[in-house]
């Protein structure tokens, strides 16, 4: 006999439903043996399918992708290819196409836009991590040396986000560190930089990331990452409550 | 470089291993993915201008399983080769990783490889791109019941292989 509300049981496992949905859900959660099955086997599931293969595009894809759409940007608005080359910039735009691959360009947007900026530039470019390690013996004294700036580095592999290196980045034109770590398949990056005052913005998605951003110390903090919502709050919850 | 190309290249290009490991889950050929993906890039950089914000990521993938599926015909006359268990591990393969570990991962991508499309599909994009079962229907063009029931069935299925294998 199959639960008629198994296909309910499991939008609530989602986290598909909310207010009075998700307590008759969880209501009855509790007292069907069947749904409790099909909890615990969806939760061993979705641990499982962290190990398997998430692909990642192939640098000579990106190479491919770069050549083509310099033709269509050339093929399409002439104007602009005319403007740029009245300013001499033609050329050396063309040659720009290569390199934002690479590095896209920091913009003049807000810290919220160039922490974003920063966390895809270095997923497009697959540069996430200048140093690995997952000792955060090794990580924390290379930002330091590297980034000039020393933030707490805790490994939280126990609660699901490993600790894979760090990198030195820029957040707003100014140098930041960045610890990276892996939840299953994500990356999720932990920004820190020099507090200077100015008013953090208050977080969300931007361009399908979730962000996150506050103070501590003398220091400003912003997390970024394309996790899901319950495990983007675990881990900002984790980094704040990190020790020295 | 113009705007548009910049905007872009900003909003669209973060996504871009997301619709590369979609295309290669449905076609489960690195080189069909390639094609696809690049394909699918093109046509969203064409339509560029229609796209008024919103989820860039839903959005792109929409196109990258559009492209796949007018490929699509084309793609099982020509017939597959099966998953290439060597091609699968070789990209994401880490130095730590155990021997047990690589041959876990082997068994689950085989798993996965080897649900019927409509099941792999929702259950990549559930479970590996962590959408919404909205989202997922805006993609794969599904009503919202309809994901739900094949997520279902996609979980049910590897949950009987995997008893039976790992």
């Amino acid at each position: 006999m199959t639960c008629k509300e198994m296909l309910n049981t499991q939008s609530f496992l989602d986290g598909e439903l909310d207010g009075a949905d998700a307590d008759a859900a969880e209501r009855h959660l509790q007292s069907c043996a069947e749904c409790q099955a099909l909890a615990a086997g969806t939760a061993d599931l979705g641990d499982a399918l962290r190990g398997a293969t998430r692909f990642r595009a192939p640098d000579s894809l990106r190479r491919r992708l770069g050549v083509a759409l310099d033709r269509e940007t050339r093929r399409a608005p002439a104007r602009s290819f005319w403007l740029g080359a009245a300013s001499g910039g033609g050329l050396s735009a063309l040659a720009a196409g290569f390199a934002l691959f690479v590095l896209l360009p920091p913009t003049a947007a807000t810290l919220a836009q160039s922490v974003v900026d920063a966390h895809t530039a270095a997923l497009t470019g697959g540069k996430t991590i200048m140093i690995a390690s997952s000792n955060h013996h090794t990580v924390k004294p290379w930002l330091a040396m590297h980034a000039g700036i020393s933030p707490p580095v805790t490994d939280f592999a126990p609660d699901g986000f490993v600790l894979k290196g760090g990198r030195m980045d820029e957040v707003a034109g100014r140098p930041a560190a960045v610890a990276v770590y892996a939840h299953g398949n994500h990356d999720v990056d932990l920004f820190a930089w020099p507090d200077r005052g100015a008013p953090l913005p208050a977080g969300g998605m931007v361009r399908g990331f979730r962000t996150s951003f506050w103070k501590s110390g003398d220091l400003d903090y912003a997390a970024v990452s394309d996790v899901d919502a319950g495990a983007f709050r675990k881990f900002v919850t984790l980094a704040q409550h990190q020790r020295e | 470089m113009d705007d548009r190309r910049r905007r872009f290249e900003a909003q669209a290009l973060p996504h871009l291993d997301a619709a590369y490991n979609l295309a290669r889950w449905l076609s489960r050929s690195p080189v069909d993915a390639d094609d696809i993906v690049q394909d699918a890039m093109l046509r969203a950089f064409r339509a560029f201008d229609g796209f008024r914000g919103g989820d860039a990521k839903a959005w792109l993938l929409t196109i990258v399983r559009n492209s796949w599926a007018s490929a699509g015909t084309a793609n099982r006359r020509r017939g597959h080769t099966s998953l290439d268990d060597e091609n699968l591990v070789a990209e994401e393969a880490t130095p730590e990783a155990s021997a047990i570990q690589a041959g876990t991962r082997r068994q689950l991508d085989s798993m996965i490889a080897a649900l019927p499309e409509e099941f792999r599909e929702v259950l990549i994009l559930r479970e590996m791109e962590d959408m919404s079962y909205r989202e997922i229907a805006d993609v794969t063009g599904a009503p919202i019941g309809t994901v739900m029931s094949r997520l279902a069935r996609a979980r049910a299925m590897l949950r009987e292989t995997a008893k039976a294998c790992l």
